[in-house]
């Protein structure tokens, strides 16, 4: 038999698993990623059906009634809805480049074996991700001592350092950037800076995307800190806006016999079931337009510095 | 010397400034509760204007929403923050007024030694009725009673009432009064007649929707013990006369314990297997939703509701059919929930305590002051026709609605369409009507049986609804709940309370 005929049969493969093996890790990795996108799925069609659908069927696959109402609804929240959209990717943006630009340059040293304070400054990050000040204080020194209230600080500047990211930015210097470039790039004259930056920051371009995908991820989703800090309504991004509604619907629903009858006309001026899905929509659609960009990094990321076959 | 010039210098300069700061008006900031509002601009400057001349005063409100309230009042609280001024409290949300006050968060406003009170604030004691600062009682953090915000006037006495569909039950030959006859263990006939007659024309029709946690309190009649905040406790009030004590005295019992439950929970699971009850009702997540859809679509006969004075109005208007409300009591009654549904505090942090009474004290007494904050500007968010009532202005209002009963003394605002001229006369009228509670002014304190109260309201979640609307045998669940909460140390929790309600009316 030849070996191309033995191809063509399948019955001789470089490099792999048995079929059985491979259909195997098939259907759980199939079923995996169902179980992520069956949720969204859900949550569009709850946010196309209508709500008279809703009242009657209950959230179902498929609605008695389709309807844009939902849409019409958030998009007549008119100013609200486009300012907080250019407040959450204000935040994202200006947050992801200077935490990665933060988390690079904490790193970076901490890999350098000739650097003396690096076991000091490992243990002073490391610390923190162990023991936290807890909410009360951090809440005291950044509101009453950092000033940050009702300011777009008050939403990045609370996330800017990671310790995680840090530890995880440090292992990939370890592991993809040999030490003895950096003694051959100051041979031939390099300084510190240009060494870093010409050097060093195009071999770990993977472990910066894997990084700023995970820090923008956490700043696009950051509604906490908003609650904390914010109430000017300007500020507010769209995570917030869509917790706000929750909220109000949660305690509304939690307090309706002791608000009485002005909690009845409170309930009905609440954003319906269905604007709320469609607001998920909108949080939801941009940072999954993102994810393809990053994606060729963290394979990449995935596969570098690991002995290859 | 030069050291000694620049302090001079120093010196010379904030010498002028004194004078700047003691003209221009101080800010007040204050922390509301319940409110929608995306626009304030035009309404503080018209309102800061006068405020300004008037008392010298600018206010800067926080809009606090249903949601981030109790955060944003609870960081506040517990940082000793001074950023409010001002600050909504009540007994009733997870922010409880008598805890804080407890804590030190408030300034006592009839201090002995600083009575704010008498001093900025005597328009505001002649306007509002004495039982409110009564109920607005508890104590301080040196243990003594004493008042620690200003309660709001607004329908501050607890009205329980059935909502019936008048419409409905008129077209299968029912008058109200025969609902009200009846009575809740005798509408088993209306219901079958109701639900035979709407299913015929082809649709799934409940005639009973109701909310379910709170249900048993309409039929049983049993007030909320104030800091029983689990809703493990009952006391039976006289329903003939809620100003005396019941038959059972003054005493407090088991929820779940007593014949009277045991009766209407079979009487309630009788109508639910009837299919009289929405089965969404039964379940947490979508009872409250369910219950609102079908009063606002008008597709129920008969509902609960804790309404207030000239509700009907309202309710017809919004639902298309006749509303009728029918109290469960011979009175509206005023228990410690109700008194300190809505108040303001001042804030133990604020600079400026007494900028902040006055300014309280003209918010409660000035309709020009309540009307602007809470209605918005005559002509841009709302306008007032013929009959001096208040019509608003859609739009402008969306942008702009304040929490009316979370503000202060409703009874200044001018009526809205349909209420009548003299609406707030009669309203404050009726609500002068309503009586105290034997007990009232009692306050549980839960403290000492902390963890027996943490089992057992994990227990109670378990059945409580599903008992409440009849989606369970009563003769399975209950048993199993009793003996339950009994282990989980029930009764070490109804002896604690009725050790201080004897204490209590000991006094």
């Amino acid at each position: 038999m030849t070996t191309a005929a033995a191809r063509k049969h399948g019955s001789f493969r470089l490099n792999v698993v048995s079929r059985k093996a491979e259909t195997l890790f098939h259907v759980i990795l199939g079923v995996f990623a169902l179980a992520c996108i069956i949720p969204f799925i859900f949550v569009v069609i709850i946010s196309f059906s209508s709500e008279e659908s809703i009242r009657q069927v209950g959230y179902s696959f498929s609605p008695a009634a389709w309807s844009l109402d939902a849409y019409n609804q958030v998009f007549n929240l008119g100013d609200a809805l486009w300012r907080s959209y250019f407040n959450s990717f204000l935040i994202t943006i200006v947050g992801t480049v200077a935490s990665v630009a933060m988390c690079v340059l904490y790193a970076y040293p901490l890999y350098r074996k000739d650097y003396r304070l690096r076991g000091f400054f490992s243990f002073l990050s490391f610390f923190t991700m162990i023991f936290g000040g807890g909410l009360i204080p951090t809440y005291i020194i950044c509101k009453n001592l950092l000033g940050m209230s009702n300011n777009y600080a008050a939403l990045i500047v609370p996330m800017l350092v990671s310790p995680f990211n840090i530890i995880i930015m440090r292992t990939f210097f370890q592991t993809s950037v040999p030490f003895d470039l950096i003694e051959a790039a100051t041979i031939d004259g390099s300084g510190e800076y240009t060494t870093l930056v010409r050097i060093i920051l195009p071999i770990v371009k993977p472990g910066i995307a894997t990084i700023a995908l995970l820090t923008a991820l956490g700043y696009w989703n950051e509604w906490f800190l908003c609650l904390l800090y914010v109430t000017d309504r300007k500020l507010y991004p769209l995570q917030y806006l869509l917790m706000e509604m929750q909220r109000n619907a949660e305690f509304l629903a939690r307090n309706s016999s002791m608000i009485g009858a002005s909690g009845a006309s409170a309930i009905s001026s609440l954003p319906s079931q269905t604007m709320r899905m469609a607001v998920v929509v909108f949080i939801v659609l941009p940072i999954a337009c993102a994810y393809p960009f990053f994606q060729r990094f963290v394979v990449a990321g995935l596969t570098i510095g690991s002995v290859k076959g | 010397m030069k050291k000694f010039l620049s302090l001079i210098l120093a010196a010379v300069m904030l010498l002028t400034l004194v004078p700047a700061m003691a003209e221009s008006p101080v800010e007040i900031t204050m922390l509301l509760e319940g409110c929608n509002v995306t626009d304030d601009a035009a309404v503080l400057e018209k309102l800061n204007a006068y405020l300004g001349e008037k008392i010298g005063v600018t206010l800067k409100p926080v809009w606090g929403t249903w949601g981030n309230f109790d955060d944003l009042a609870q960081n506040a609280v517990n940082t000793g923050s001074s950023e409010y001024d001002i600050m909504f409290t009540c007994s009733w949300t997870k922010n409880e007024y008598a805890p804080y006050a407890k804590k030190g968060a408030y300034v006592r406003l009839d201090d002995p030694e600083d009575n704010l009170l008498n001093e900025y604030g005597a328009e505001l004691k002649t306007v509002l009725p004495d039982l409110l600062f009564e109920g607005a009682m508890t104590e301080g953090p040196d243990g003594e009673k004493g008042i620690y915000a200003v309660p709001g006037f607004k329908d501050f006495a607890t009205m329980n009432t059935w909502d019936v569909n008048v419409t409905l039950l008129e077209k299968y030959g029912y008058t109200l009064e025969d609902v009200v006859k009846a009575g809740f263990y005798g509408w088993g006939d209306i219901f079958a007649k109701v639900k035979a007659g709407e299913e015929a024309e082809g649709k799934v029709f409940y005639p009973f929707v109701f909310e379910g946690a709170v249900v048993e309190r309409y039929v049983d009649g049993t007030p909320i013990v104030t800091g029983d905040s689990s809703g493990l406790l009952s006391y039976y009030m006289n329903t003939e006369d809620v100003s005396v004590p019941g038959a059972y005295g003054n005493v407090i019992f088991n929820k779940f314990a007593t014949p009277e439950f045991e009766k209407f929970a079979r009487q309630m699971r009788e109508y639910y297997l009837a299919g009289y009850i929405d089965p969404a009702i039964a379940i947490g997540e979508t009872a409250t939703d369910t219950w609102r859809n079908a009063q606002n679509t008008a597709s129920y006969l008969i509902s609960s509701e804790v309404s207030l004075y000239g509700y009907e109005y309202t309710t017809s208007e919004a639902r298309g059919i006749q509303v009728a409300y029918v109290m469960t009591t011979d009175a509206p009654y005023i228990d410690n929930t109700s008194v300190q549904g809505a108040m303001m505090a001042i804030s133990a942090n604020s600079a400026h305590p007494v900028e902040a009474m006055k300014f309280l004290n003209l918010l409660n007494t000035d309709p020009f002051v309540m009307t602007l904050l809470n209605y918005g500007i005559e002509g841009v968010h709302y306008t007032l026709n013929a009959e001096g009532e208040v019509e608003f202005n859609a739009d402008a209002r969306a942008a702009y609605s304040p929490w009316t009963n979370g503000l202060g003394n409703v009874t200044l605002l001018p009526p809205q369409k349909g209420q009548g001229a003299d609406f707030q006369k009669r309203f404050a009228e009726f609500y002068a009507g309503s009586k105290k509670l034997p007990i009232y002014g009692f306050t549980f304190d839960g403290k000492a049986v902390e963890t027996e109260i943490a089992a057992v309201a994990n227990i109670k979640d378990a059945y409580a609804l599903s008992l409440f609307t009849g989606a369970v045998d009563v003769d399975t669940a209950l048993p199993e709940l009793l003996s339950k909460l009994e282990g989980a140390g029930m009764q070490k929790i109804v002896d604690e309370a009725n050790a201080q309600l004897k204490a209590f009316l000991g006094e």
